[in-house]
């Protein structure tokens, strides 16, 4: 080795490493197991998404941007079609918009149960990531049984969705929820007491809410330094004016903080999904969209289960879009990383990461 | 007549292949058991034996820039170091092939020297998740090896022989749990540190450094290696169960009694989350030496007293 | 704090049975909604091609055999299909659908994936024309 290397000898993770499954570059400058320094190196699944959204028309490019996520690809189509509608000046009908609301709240779930997995998987707790794992399969099923995939839903057209809610579906969501809320009762009990697992999260990876604003963290790792940031709160949009929910914050900071909020909100996702099924609006599913859209631009914002999500869609008037800027929660919150590493311990590392609950294929697109 | 025979027990039974097998079967009921404990349906029975099937099979891949004869020589020693262990040990509850005077010593030792051979095979390869893995297997290395020695000197002091023959034989009118169950404990522990099994797998922590000091090895070194932790999985249980739950005087008996050592082994390992490394340590120097310690302190003033 | 919070988890499935489904040994239907391959109903057919439109992966072509008579053969790319259901919703007649038995798609060549949906006359005419397709 040369001596360069030996006065700072670098720990990479990724973009192949097992603890993680997406490709993403990490160096983390370590002094025997204390980290002095990170940086982060993006864009390794870059496809061009946004390029080729120009290519195609208006309804083709639906299910090209719900293809940028696997895990929140109901939040990347809400977003876009919620915009497209916007430009197009029509409104969804309140059935559609309820039932969107919907999705985006079981895909909530289905989300942030698969990130404790994944969480607990690199904390080395591998049986809280099997259970948690085996549990989210419920959520799967009653996603596909509701839209007929367990990944990319499509369930929304341009102007409306495709799946309609029968009583029969809705009671098989409920018991769904009523399962799944027993059962994460269950992980708030472990992720709060387990002696083991709370060593590696309590005081880890700690932001004060300064730093939060600093930084610009959104979604759950914001909330979780008590930074008051929630789109469905703050800018409701589908239906959330009519089926509010509660902002959960956290004032702790650290990795505790971030596992209690995450699974908190599950909580408020089990009582907002109930609420629509108990009043889902009667009448149309979908409302007429034009084949082309009116010139001009739009913004739209949703909060996806990582954090705000933001589109940028700009029409000239003709079937396909002039430019479609997407920005995902992960970019913003990739410096929670950077920022609190430094004097961790490098077991800590993949911890860290977990938390911001990374999305490297949002990220780069 | 007696080379035959000396060569016999080396190489086929009870040492040598047989605790080879032996082993394989038991990593395969410990995989299953974890995997039943996770509600999963875990590997098929011959899942162990294909992988190092495969695995010799397979090239080898000299990385560069290392000891080319250490890079193979060290699996042959670790697994070798095992194999003499198994000499001394009730394997099968049947009589060591091997016994003297002091052969306990000699069989911690022996042991010990796959978790060496590893550490030097993670520093002698130019890797730096290798290289952090060796410090790490190193450093777990001091920090269970004096307790888990003080859990086996516990039982070997009241029996009043350094021979594991002798004392598998004192133990088997006494269980030892009861009388000394710090030390069943901390043995058990101990050898989940060694094997280096959840949630003392901080130095092959696959979600930080990969596979720590095993990380360049592939093809025969890495099965030899496994090979090695799965001799020593077997040997380590023979020995608590010999030392702590009466002693192994039958197949039955010895089948019975690791398999539930075994079943308990699999419950620690799912049940905590990794631990770090420095917490490793911490818990091995402050609660496990200290606490074996004084039991041990208490054994042998009791004994003076009796005696 | 305590250890070992999931005892109780890993005590009970110690006495149940795994929940891992032993596919492809042991078979589950698949949910009335699933969108496995495409389905495509000859008789309702305009030949409108607003499925082809908006396809996003243009896995559908709508062959004419006889505009006058409407009779038309879709040649359906199950490969680049990406089970969207946009061509279903766009569908004025019903024509088309998602179907939820056949979703195992797998093929050792790709001549498996393009499939020819229509009246067989048709396809028979079709077929006799290209006769390497």
């Amino acid at each position: 080795m040369e001596n360069e290397t030996r006065e700072k000898f670098i720990i990479p993770i990724g973009p192949q490493h097992p603890a993680l499954k997406e490709p993403g570059h990490f160096e983390f400058s370590v002094d025997g197991e204390t980290v002095t320094g990170a940086t982060v190196r993006l864009g390794y699944v870059h496809r061009g998404i946004e390029k080729a959204a120009e290519e195609r028309n208006w309804v083709q490019d639906l299910y090209l941007l719900e293809r940028i996520c696997g895990i929140c690809s109901h939040a990347h189509a809400l977003a876009y079609s919620l915009g497209v509608e916007k430009l197009a000046g029509v409104t969804a009908p309140p059935r559609a918009q309820a039932i969107r609301q919907l999705v985006a709240e079981l895909e909530r779930v289905h989300s942030h149960l698969l990130w404790l997995g994944v969480s607990a998987h690199e904390a080395g707790f591998d049986t809280l990531f099997m259970f948690s794992w085996r549990d989210r399969e419920t959520i799967m099923d009653v996603l596909e049984g509701l839209t007929g995939n367990r990944v990319n839903y499509s369930v929304n057209v341009l102007g409306g969705v495709k799946a309609d809610i029968d009583d029969a579906r809705a009671d098989a969501i409920r018991r769904g929820i009523d399962f799944l809320e027993e059962r994460t009762q269950h992980y708030l009990k472990i992720a709060t007491s387990d002696e083991t697992f709370l060593r590696r999260t309590r005081g880890v990876g700690y932001t004060s809410r300064e730093q939060a604003e600093e930084l610009g963290l959104v979604g759950p790792t914001a909330r979780a330094a008590n930074v008051a940031r929630d789109v469905r709160v703050d800018v409701p949009y589908a239906a959330y004016t009519d089926f509010p929910v509660q902002m959960t914050l956290d004032t702790r900071g650290d990795l505790e903080a971030r596992f209690v909020v995450r699974i908190r909100e599950l909580f408020e996702s089990y009582r907002v999904v109930r609420q629509i099924l108990d009043r889902l609006p009667a009448g149309e599913l979908t409302a007429r969209m034009p084949r082309r859209i009116k010139e001009g631009e739009t913004v739209s914002r949703i909060e996806a289960p990582r954090g705000e999500l933001f589109y940028f869609i700009k029409s000239n008037g003709s079937d396909k879009p002039e430019r479609i800027k997407v920005r995902t929660p992960s970019i913003c919150n990739f410096a929670v990383v950077t920022g609190t590493a430094k004097g961790h311990q490098l077991a800590d590392m993949p911890m860290i990461l977990a938390g911001m609950d990374p999305c490297f294929s949002c990220n780069d697109r | 007549m007696d080379i035959v025979k000396d060569i016999l027990a080396i190489l086929i039974f009870p040492a040598g292949l047989a605790v080879m097998a032996g082993g394989l079967a038991y990593e395969w009921i410990d995989r299953k058991l974890v995997a039943q404990l996770q509600n999963r349906i875990g590997p098929r029975w011959f899942q162990p034996a294909a992988d190092i099937v495969k695995l010799l099979a397979k090239e080898e891949v000299l990385p560069e820039g290392v000891d080319s004869r250490l890079f193979y020589g060290l699996p042959v020693v670790a697994l070798a170091g095992v194999l003499t262990a198994a000499l001394y040990v009730p394997l099968f509850g049947l009589a060591p092939a091997h016994s003297f005077s002091g052969d306990l010593i000699v069989a911690i030792y022996l042991l010990s020297m796959l978790t060496l051979c590893s550490g030097l095979a993670g520093a002698n390869t130019n890797d730096r998740f290798s290289l952090i893995g060796a410090t790490r297997t190193l450093t777990q290395l001091f920090s269970y090896e004096a307790p888990f020695l003080l859990t086996l000197l516990g039982p070997a002091i009241v029996a009043g022989s350094w021979q594991i023959s002798e004392i598998n034989a004192y133990a088997g009118g006494h269980w030892l749990l009861f009388t000394q169950p710090v030390g069943f404990v901390v043995a058990l522990i101990g050898l989940m540190g060694k094997l280096e099994l959840p949630p003392f797998d901080a130095p092959e922590a696959e979600t930080e450094i990969v596979a720590g000091a095993m990380t360049e090895y592939s093809g025969r070194g890495w099965a030899l290696f496994r090979l090695g932790k799965n001799v020593e999985l077997i040997i380590g249980l023979t020995l608590i169960a010999a030392f702590y739950l009466g002693g192994l005087s039958d197949p039955l008996g010895f089948l019975l009694k690791t398999l539930a050592l075994l079943l308990a082994v699999a419950g620690l390992q799912a049940l905590f989350a990794r631990l770090r490394i420095d917490q490793t340590v911490g818990l091995w120097w402050r609660a496990g030496a200290l606490l074996v310690l004084a039991q041990l302190l208490a054994t042998i003033v009791l004994k003076g007293m009796t005696a | 704090m305590r250890l070992g919070a999931m005892f109780g988890d890993m005590f009970r499935s110690l006495f149940k049975r795994p929940v891992t489904e032993l596919y492809p040994f042991r078979k589950e239907p698949a949910p009335s909604r699933l969108r496995g391959a495409l389905t495509y109903n000859p008789a309702k057919c305009t030949g409108c091609q607003l499925c082809v439109k908006d396809c996003p992966s243009n896995a559908i072509e709508l062959i004419t055999i006889d505009k006058a008579n409407k009779r038309f053969v879709m040649r359906y790319y199950m490969d680049r299909c990406t089970f969207c259901a946009q061509c279903v919703q766009n569908c004025r007649f019903g024509c088309l659908g998602m179907s939820n038995e056949q979703w195992e798609m797998a093929a050792l060549n790709k001549e498996a994936f393009t499939v020819h949906y229509g009246r067989e006359e048709d396809l028979q005419k079709l077929l006799s024309t290209n006769p390497h397709e």
